[in-house]
């Protein structure tokens, strides 16, 4: 989990960096479901969904913008895969309804719907050449055989597949028929492009470039897409926005900063990237802070935006890198621990100490080595301080 | 010598390939017998063929034979590949294991009794039995078989191909026909053979449903041994032989090629991959 998590700060940076540059107005940011005077292209309004006795998708109210990198996060089975595959018709939701551009879809089959998919086994026709693969939706509404070979050499040039345009799926690799599915999807310009698991086969060299290929075609086709995905870390790469589901249920729908930031839950905050955590009670608050008598004897001085009362049981959560680590005590620190490094992950540019404290809680900090050497300033065994301001923790109440 | 080949297993596959084909070896020697006597040798001839051409009755039969075959193995093919679709595609709804058990129970159904119920239902119902009693009586027993090859075929292809094909905005006949259809074409195919092999060489069934002038080549050649077994038999036994060897060396070479084919077209594009 480490060695994956440690990007995640950068990850989070890089895509909210992003978001600018793709909208029209740079000042205000890509930001269309804060603004009240748009309508969402996709509202699911209550949908569940039951197999039998299981309740795979559980009331979600959810709402998607148009030109949104939308992702739904969540382990497997956590109900993401079946909300959009009622999106693409091939489920029909036990209650609630499914509005596409004002229209409710409901009940319309999937050959009526105006969103594409592109499947995480590719789904590719094992007969048909790549351009007939591509050019399969277009000749299903009988476009002119001209047209159809302009758009098919289009969606080819897009993603750089012209030199396979006679080749079976079978005779391309993973990563060229990864592209045909996506070619395939898009060839109809679809006002939704929804992906499931796209990039789960690949290997994570190819999987990274292929994050940044279906960011490019979403920006240059202006195209709505929702990702499915069980992966964090591609997730907050790709994503405006991040829907969070467990078990059915929507837990948590921001940006990927956000959620990085400011997690609702334990649950999130451990899903999304490494974090420490110190179970505890309010003991008092005042001056915009609040403290917290942690389990194990520690006081703890922090910030909360969640409204908390005296004696509530609360989670303090801290990310790896807001965390201090230093030989000496820290003079004028508000949260400082003492306690002793028993594993050092060095990952070249950063480095995860694993400190236990004397409780016996272990707790990770992570630092930049900036420093050109390769003797390491802390080591193992070391006795250690850990601190941190009261701005750096989140406070969690579930 | 391969040392994976010890004496045993030698003389094993010699007993076992001579206990099976030997009598076959001999019965295509003897088709060549110049005399009149089956079990007498006296020198290569082929004169039993060209009786053989002359006997309208073995000829009647065989076209009854084929016609028969042809239609049935068709039409189950076509019923067949609709069963198992069902059986595959449509999930759980009420009454499935009763529909799969009533499709297969016919493998397994001894053959006087199908044939027996099925002559009991024509007779019940006042069907002239002939041609298309024989057929009908095939088409139930051989759509089993072809219901089985389509299902193996169906059951591991990936769904998400036809999902897709809909999701593209094909109908579902559309997806039939373009989607589904093409890629399981080759169980498609051997269900068809399968059916008309069956109901080429079926005898108990036809026997059942026959009528008058409706005489299959598995009939005629039993009420013919009954009398005596004559060279002419020999004749088109080795035929029958010969053309089911051609048709299974036929089918043999197809199935390779098309192997080596993509075989080689794969390693040409990981070639170019790199």
């Amino acid at each position: 989990m480490g060695v994956v998590t440690a990007r995640d700060p950068q990850a989070s940076n890089a895509s909210s960096q992003r978001a600018g540059p793709r909208t029209a107005a740079p000042q205000s940011g890509f930001a269309p479901w804060k603004n009240p005077s748009l309508s969402p292209i996709v509202r699911f309004e209550g949908i569940t969904k039951r197999f039998d006795d299981f309740v795979a998708v559980n009331d979600v109210t959810l709402d998607i913008y148009e030109k949104e990198f939308f992702a739904l996060l969540g382990p497997s089975g956590c109900g993401k895969s079946t909300l959009l595959r009622m999106l693409a018709g091939f489920e029909r939701p036990t209650q609630g309804k499914t509005i596409v551009a004002g229209q409710d879809i409901t009940d319309l089959p999937p050959y009526q719907r105006p969103v594409n998919m592109m499947f995480q086994s590719y789904a590719l026709f094992p007969h048909m050449t790549v351009e007939g693969n591509i050019g399969f939706g277009l000749r299903q509404e009988g476009m002119p055989k001209n047209l159809i070979a302009e758009r098919v050499d289009e969606a080819m040039g897009m993603l750089e597949l012209r030199q396979f345009a006679k080749r079976k799926p079978n005779q391309l690799s993973g990563g060229q028929q990864q592209r045909v599915a996506l070619a395939r999807a898009i060839a109809k310009k679809p006002r939704i492009v929804l992906l499931d698991e796209p990039l789960g086969a690949l290997d994570k060299k190819l999987r990274q470039q292929a994050q940044f290929e279906l960011m490019r075609i979403q920006e240059t086709t202006g195209t709505t897409f929702i990702i499915v995905t069980h992966d964090q870390e591609e997730a907050m790469t790709v994503a405006s926005r991040i829907a969070v589901m467990e078990k059915g249920v929507l837990v948590q729908v921001a940006t990927p900063g956000d959620i990085y930031e400011n997690p609702k839950t334990r649950y999130i905050a451990g899903f999304i990237g490494d974090v420490n955590v110190f179970e505890g009670t309010v003991s008092a608050i005042g001056d915009g802070c609040i403290e917290i008598s942690a389990k194990d004897g520690y006081q703890f001085k922090t910030r909360s935006s969640e409204p908390v009362s005296v004696g509530q049981q609360v989670w303090l959560a801290l990310r790896p890198e807001k965390i201090r680590i230093a030989h000496e005590q820290p003079a004028s620190a508000v949260n400082a621990i003492p306690g002793k490094v028993e594993d050092i992950g060095y990952l070249g540019s950063i480095s995860h100490y694993h400190v236990r404290t004397a409780p016996g809680e272990r707790i990770t900090a992570l630092r930049a080595n900036a420093a050109h050497t390769v003797e390491r300033p802390i080591s193992w065994e070391d006795g250690v301080w850990l601190d941190w301001p009261v701005d750096a923790g989140v406070v969690l109440t579930g | 010598m391969n040392k994976n080949f010890s004496w045993f297993n030698l003389t094993s596959i010699t007993f076992g390939f001579a206990f099976l084909y030997i009598p076959i070896l001999l019965l295509v020697i003897f088709s060549f017998n110049e005399s009149k006597l089956v079990t007498v040798w006296a020198g290569w001839s082929t004169k039993w063929y060209s009786a053989l051409l002359e006997n309208q009755a073995l000829k009647d039969a065989a076209w009854v034979t084929i016609r028969v075959g042809l239609v049935s193995a068709t039409v189950s093919t076509v019923l067949g590949t609709l069963a198992a679709i069902t059986l595959v595609r449509m999930g759980r709804f009420p009454g499935r294991t009763l529909f799969s058990g009533m499709i297969f129970a016919p493998l397994v159904m001894p053959e006087v009794i199908i044939g027996l119920s099925l002559l009991l239902l024509f007779v019940a119902m006042g069907f002239d039995r002939g041609f298309w009693t024989i057929t009908m009586a095939h088409i139930t027993f051989t759509m089993c078989y072809a219901a089985v090859v389509v299902q193996a075929r169906l059951q591991d292809f990936d769904k998400s191909v036809e999902e897709a094909a809909m999701d593209l905005g094909a109908t579902p006949i559309n997806t039939f026909f373009q989607v589904t259809l093409p890629i399981i074409a080759p169980s498609v195919i051997s269900a068809w053979l399968l059916s008309f092999t069956l109901s080429l060489d079926d005898l108990v069934i036809s026997s059942f449903a026959t009528g008058p002038g409706a005489t299959t080549l598995p009939m005629k050649i039993y009420s013919q041994v009954r009398l005596g077994v004559t060279p002419e038999i020999n004749a088109i036994s080795t035929i029958l032989i010969g053309i089911v060897t051609i048709g299974l060396l036929l089918a043999a070479y197809v199935t390779k090629r098309q192997t080596e084919r993509s075989e080689r077209e794969r390693r040409k594009a990981f070639g170019a991959a790199g």
